[in-house]
């Protein structure tokens, strides 16, 4: 008789336990494995995609905001940096002047800057790339679409964001947060194979 | 846990197979403390006995009510931290200790996660042991026959001409096919011609389903603390958004749950309609909301369209989009000082308690030149004033206004620290006009010094939805049907036992002691909440009687 009950602590703790494990388990799948990708400049909101490791860059088609038509895949065999960004979004504001810095540093290099600018309106978005002198094109993304469709590919939790897609079209590297220019240029250099030139 | 055996009751005193049951996991503890000699086992599982026992269970589910309390008296972090700031700035001294404490994120504090744990493990281990016990007793015999039958509650006594074995025999039949589960003697007992009979382990059945369902429920709830969660957005008509962390407003996800994990869906408000009533003492009060939307439920997917209503919300993907809110979105436009249309949006604002959606919002022009604007401003949908203040008599838009304050300055945005965008920060800006200023639909305010104008262009509705997902709904609807299930049928059906007795040796007028036997019937209900048993007992009895007197009859008539 005590033996039995003995059986039934013994059985109910095993349950215990095997749920506990259970949910160390799955929490620890959840969080995932993170092969070929390494943080840089000493931050873990920017990332480097080692090749073979790079998600391939979905491709879009949108109204620019000065209204006229395009198409992600033509910047095909250059590399190409996409901005999420918004006027609404103060870190957005923070980083702006340092995405129009880099931009002329890469263009010798032939990198291309394109903006996403999510949930706005055309004149906001104007007036703040009027205000920061942005000098590359944003497309217009109000409805989140075209960031919906690179959320599946990168986890995208907010603006702003900022994606380094290299001459094949896949995504290589990455700014979750308020790009710095160290972020940006040390991804850059290593895309490209070249420093900026000012 | 509620224990729905009722105890055991009739005078024969509880049978063997029972006397064991009550040792494994009765009241009545063997072991104790104080009992002398006692080793960590010993404690361990002394500990473990006391965790999961009704007791501390009970008082483990006070401490969780209780340690909720704070929850709704202290303002907290995770739904109101402009209340928390608002706290320690009233409470300087007292506010730090309430915060080591944890009282302002109650549900995520460690001494809150304990209780649950705590509650949680006393339940399963309450349940499992508890399960076990019960498929062993849904699988026991009735006990052996006892050996004087007219001790039992109901009893019975007659005579027949059948021999003890064959009149056993008889009764065994007929109780099989009653549907009873019977013990007969083996080889070698020598006690006599009996027969045990038992009836009514759908009880047992329905005990141990509630048990499985209770645990079904644990599961389930924790199925969706891991992997549920519940989202807002607020949609202004005519926009669309995308089901996408960096899309939505508000977030409370699940521990397990990821970025990855919303569904791919876009929504847009194509209109939204709300009616009112608009006479008698219910003025003012909602007939209908009717938002018409159309989705797609993967990129690239098809375009549908759905109508959602209160309580009528959208599937979508595993997720549920409910309509739980609404209101008006001004339009602005407004033009700086260089003459270039810096903002032009519908603007959404959000009515407060003061009814007849009187709301609030702001405007932050932060792209104007040369200095940033700022607007805080009131939209009433029906204008009127009452004693010089603005409010609003209806809840439709009858007779839309604008109130506005303009500010210049600095808006506090280029810093990068994220600002809501429903308040606004004027500690770097300077008021531009004294008055508010009363703007109706197609009016503008020129603004001071040649700042620019804002223009009051018109207003659209606003839908604020909510989007959740709760794996374990379901499974703990169908698992709280199932422990319902389980106790009512514990509580109606009765486990009832009867036991037959043939002695060797009729009364003389039968034909002699050699002849026929005596046979003897005894019944007793476990537990007789619904009565009935007697009645039972009276009709199973003269059944008995009958089939003894038909079966001598034809064995007279084969002589």
């Amino acid at each position: 008789m005590f033996k039995a009950k003995r059986r039934l602590v013994l059985l109910a703790a095993a349950a215990l336990a095997g749920t506990a494990l259970a949910v160390v388990l799955l929490s620890g799948w959840a969080s995932g494995g993170n092969s070929g990708v390494t943080d840089v400049a000493g931050s873990t909101s920017a990332v480097l995609y080692s090749v073979g490791h790079r998600p391939l860059a979905p491709d879009f088609t949108a109204s620019t905001l000065t209204g006229s038509r395009l198409s992600f895949s033509s910047y095909r065999g250059r590399v190409v940096v996409l901005n999420f960004w918004g006027s609404w979004c103060a870190p957005c504001r923070q980083e702006a002047p340092t995405l129009a810095v880099v931009a002329e540093q890469y263009r010798q290099a032939g990198v291309a800057f394109l903006g996403v600018d999510v949930r706005d309106t055309t004149a906001s978005a104007l007036a703040f790339v009027h205000d920061y002198g942005i000098p590359y094109p944003s497309v217009n993304d109000s409805g989140s679409e075209i960031t919906l469709d690179f959320t599946a590919v990168v986890p995208i939790a907010g603006t702003p964001t900022t994606l380094v897609i290299d001459r094949t079209g896949h995504i290589a590297g990455a700014v979750f947060g308020t790009a710095t220019y160290a972020e940006l240029s040390d991804i850059l250099a290593r895309v490209t194979g070249k420093a900026g030139t000012s | 846990m509620t224990d729905v055996r009722a105890p055991e009751s009739g005078p024969s005193g509880p049978p063997p197979a029972e006397r064991d049951e009550r040792g494994r996991g009765g009241p009545g503890r063997s072991a104790d403390p104080a009992a002398g000699a006692f080793g960590l086992a010993d404690w361990l599982r002394w500990a473990w006995r006391q965790l999961t026992s009704m007791r501390i269970a009970l008082i483990l589910l006070f401490l969780l009510a209780l340690a909720s309390v704070p929850g709704s008296i202290v303002p907290q972090e995770s739904t109101n931290p402009a209340g928390v700031q608002q706290y320690f700035t009233a409470h300087p001294a007292l506010a730090p200790w309430l915060s080591r404490l944890g009282l302002f994120n109650v549900f995520g504090a460690p001494w809150f996660a304990a209780t649950y744990v705590l509650l949680f493990a006393s339940l399963v281990g309450c349940v499992v042991p508890r399960t076990f016990r019960l498929v062993g007793s849904a699988r026991t015999l009735p006990p052996r026959a006892p050996r004087h039958l007219t001790r039992l509650p109901r009893s019975a006594r007659y005579a027949t001409t059948l021999p003890p074995d064959q009149a056993t025999e008889v009764a065994a039949r007929l109780l099989a096919g009653r549907g009873f589960r019977l013990r007969r003697p083996v080889n070698g007992d020598s006690d006599g011609h009996w027969v045990s009979a038992e009836k009514g382990y759908l009880r047992e059945v329905g005990n141990l389903l509630f048990h499985l369902a209770l645990l079904g429920v644990l599961v389930a709830v924790a199925l969706g603390g891991l992997f549920g969660y519940k989202t807002d957005r607020l949609l202004v008509q005519g926009t669309t958004f995308a089901d996408t962390q960096s899309d939505l407003d508000e977030i409370y996800p699940g521990r397990l749950v990821t970025a990855a994990d919303y569904p791919p869906f876009t929504i847009t408000l194509n209109r939204f309609e709300a009616s009112y009533i608009t006479s008698g003492a219910q003025r003012g009060q909602p007939l209908s909301f009717d938002a018409r939307i159309s989705y797609t439920a993967q990129p690239g997917g098809p375009t549908r369209t759905d109508n959602l209503q209160v309580n009528r919300p959208l599937s979508v993907d595993g997720a549920k989009v409910y309509l739980i809110g609404h209101g008006y979105a001004p339009v602005f436009k407004v033009t700086d000082a260089r003459g270039q249309v810096v903002y032009d949006q519908a603007t959404p604002f959000i009515s407060g308690s003061s009814g007849n959606f009187l709301s609030e919002g702001v405007v932050k022009v932060s792209g104007a030149q040369p200095e940033q604007l700022g607007f805080s401003g009131v939209f009433v949908p029906t204008a009127v004033e009452v004693n010089g203040v603005l409010e609003s008599a209806f809840p439709a838009a009858d007779n839309p206004a604008v109130s506005l304050i303009a500010y210049a300055g600095n808006l506090g945005l280029n810093n990068g620290v994220p600002q809501s965008v429903y308040q606004i920060d004027t500690a770097g800006m300077r008021q531009l006009t004294a008055q508010p200023q009363l703007l109706l639909p197609g009016q503008s305010l020129k603004l001071p010094d040649g700042q620019g104008t804002i223009a009051f262009t018109g207003y659209v509705p606003w839908v604020s939805l909510q989007i959740t997902h709760d794996p374990g709904q379901i499974p703990a609807l169908i698992c709280g049907m199932a422990a319902l299930g389980g106790l009512l049928l514990s509580f109606m059906v009765r486990r009832r036992r009867v036991f037959v007795r043939a002695l060797a040796g009729g009364p003389a007028h039968l034909g002699g002691p050699e002849q026929g036997s005596t046979v003897q019937v005894g019944g007793l209900a476990r537990t007789d909440a619904s009565g009935g048993f007697d009645e039972e007992f009276a009709s199973l009895a003269a059944e008995l009687r009958a089939a003894h007197e038909q079966a001598a009859a034809s064995q007279h008539e084969g002589e």
